[in-house]
């Protein structure tokens, strides 16, 4: 998890770096620590520590941990040439036909190797011959558990969202307590539109990293979408059946408004848990509160609780953009005249 | 910083005088024969100096205590690190022109 004061330090260090100041072993180290995705930077910087042989030679046995790490970045800015000089792992330009060769010499039978190779066959898009490989080394290390999430990657860059889910699916049977894979496989659930899994993975990475305000965010997220998806339900079910569609519209609706009411309480422990920073969870409880209000027209005025909460979390809006963004105050005022308006 | 390591000093030094100058008056008991009750005034007060110095030392001395609240405005979580397990390099960056710089020299 990236911390606040962290993020400051990664980019002060970058636009060091970028102006020529010293300090890129510095920002490598970092980078690798935070991971954020940054290949070009990563690239360039690295590059030019790994040619110049006095800076090679100082870092003595880091060298092979930057050599794995500009060949990430090389993949992932397609620079084929530099990414297969480095599965080399050898500080020699060499034609591609010896690359094969001289990896078995330099680390023969390495399993971080082997899968760099995989790699560089994904990012050239030859899939068959990735998954090969990949099987090959899962033959020998059946345990590994980066190998079965390049697997669930070439499924998910093939496009193929749901083979990707299965062999997710398949991964946290034996690997529970993996939150990245938790957290890949809420993301593509949101992507197939399938909140109600997607909550179901968010509220395991709420039970391991409860502390984590953007796991909290994501969560409601995911029930606001839920009950929207409910609404549209609603009006299928209306044209559908035009009598009967009374009883079952209410219940529906019951089911939106507790999503909503869920999606709210979490946007609110957002908000606890960020300091009060989250720009998404103040709107988030806006758009909420109107969703509520509007769904509670209908219903009987005791069950409407009022609280402070929706204007609170305006006023903080206003503040934060006054501050950060004020030319786009009076969109802003727009748009909560509106919501205050409707509901 | 250096102060604090001073203080430090002096209070530990004031502890293991007062449990020096404990162990003699006991020992100077012993040779009368009197019972154990408790050490003398002056070693009592020493202790207490000692501790008050050693406390204020220990909370002075070291850098700057780091936050340990979660939404500090250090602490609080701003991004998530980018699922690098799962990258994907099919991405739309592969029309960018590739850089004919980018090449590792021997």
């Amino acid at each position: 998890m990236v911390g606040a004061e962290e993020a400051a330090r990664l980019d002060r260090l970058e636009i060091q770096v970028e102006n020529g100041g010293g300090g890129a072993w510095e920002y490598l180290c970092l980078v690798r620590k935070l991971k954020p995705r940054r290949s070009d930077k990563v690239l360039k910087h690295g590059l030019a520590i790994l040619n110049d042989p006095k800076a090679r030679s100082n870092l003595g046995g880091e060298e092979w941990t930057l050599y794995e790490q500009v060949a990430f970045a090389a993949f992932d800015c397609q620079q084929h040439n530099v990414a297969k000089v480095f599965s080399l792992s050898l500080p020699l330009p060499l034609h591609m036909c010896d690359c094969v060769a001289v990896l078995s010499k330099e680390f023969p039978g390495s399993l971080r190797v082997g899968r760099l190779e995989g790699m560089l066959l994904e990012a050239e898009n030859s899939w068959a011959e990735a998954e090969k490989v990949y099987a090959r080394l899962l033959e020998d290390n059946p345990l590994d558990q980066i190998i079965y999430k390049r697997k669930v990657a070439i499924a998910k860059a093939q496009g193929d969202l749901k083979v990707a889910v299965d062999f997710l699916n398949k991964y946290l049977e034996i690997f529970m307590s993996d939150h990245d894979a938790w957290r890949e496989l809420a993301e593509i659930y949101v992507s197939l539109q399938m909140y109600k899994q997607a909550a179901f993975c968010y509220e395991e990475l709420l039970l391991s990293q409860p502390t984590v305000s953007l796991y909290h965010l994501a969560y409601a997220e995911a029930n606001e979408s839920q009950c929207i998806e409910y609404s549209g339900f609603i009006i299928l079910l209306f044209l559908r059946f035009l009598l009967t569609a009374f009883i079952e519209q209410v219940l529906y609706t019951m089911g939106g408004l507790e999503n909503l009411l869920t999606a709210k309480k979490y946007y609110a422990s957002t908000i606890t848990l960020s300091g009060g920073k989250n720009t998404r969870a103040l709107y988030g409880i806006c758009l909420c509160s109107a969703a509520i209000s509007q769904l509670t027209k209908g219903r009987s005025k005791e069950e409407k609780e009022s609280s402070d909460l929706p204007s609170l979390a305006a006023e903080a809006l206003l503040r934060d953009y006054k501050y950060r963004a004020p030319k786009k105050l009076p969109l802003l005022n727009s748009m909560l005249k509106n919501m205050k308006l409707s509901s | 910083m250096r102060f604090g390591f001073m203080v430090g000093i002096l209070g530990g030094f004031l502890l293991a005088h007062a449990g020096y100058a404990t162990i003699q008056y006991r020992g100077m008991l012993k040779i009368v024969e009197e019972e154990f009750s408790c050490p003398p005034m002056n070693v009592v007060i020493g202790l207490l100096l000692g501790l008050a110095l050693c406390i204020w030392a220990a909370l002075a001395s070291p850098a700057k205590f780091k936050s340990i609240h979660p939404d500090s405005e250090e602490n609080r979580v701003v991004s998530l690190p980018a699922n690098l397990d799962f990258m994907i390099f099919n991405h739309r960056g592969k029309v960018f022109p590739s850089n004919a710089e980018f090449k590792l020299k021997k």
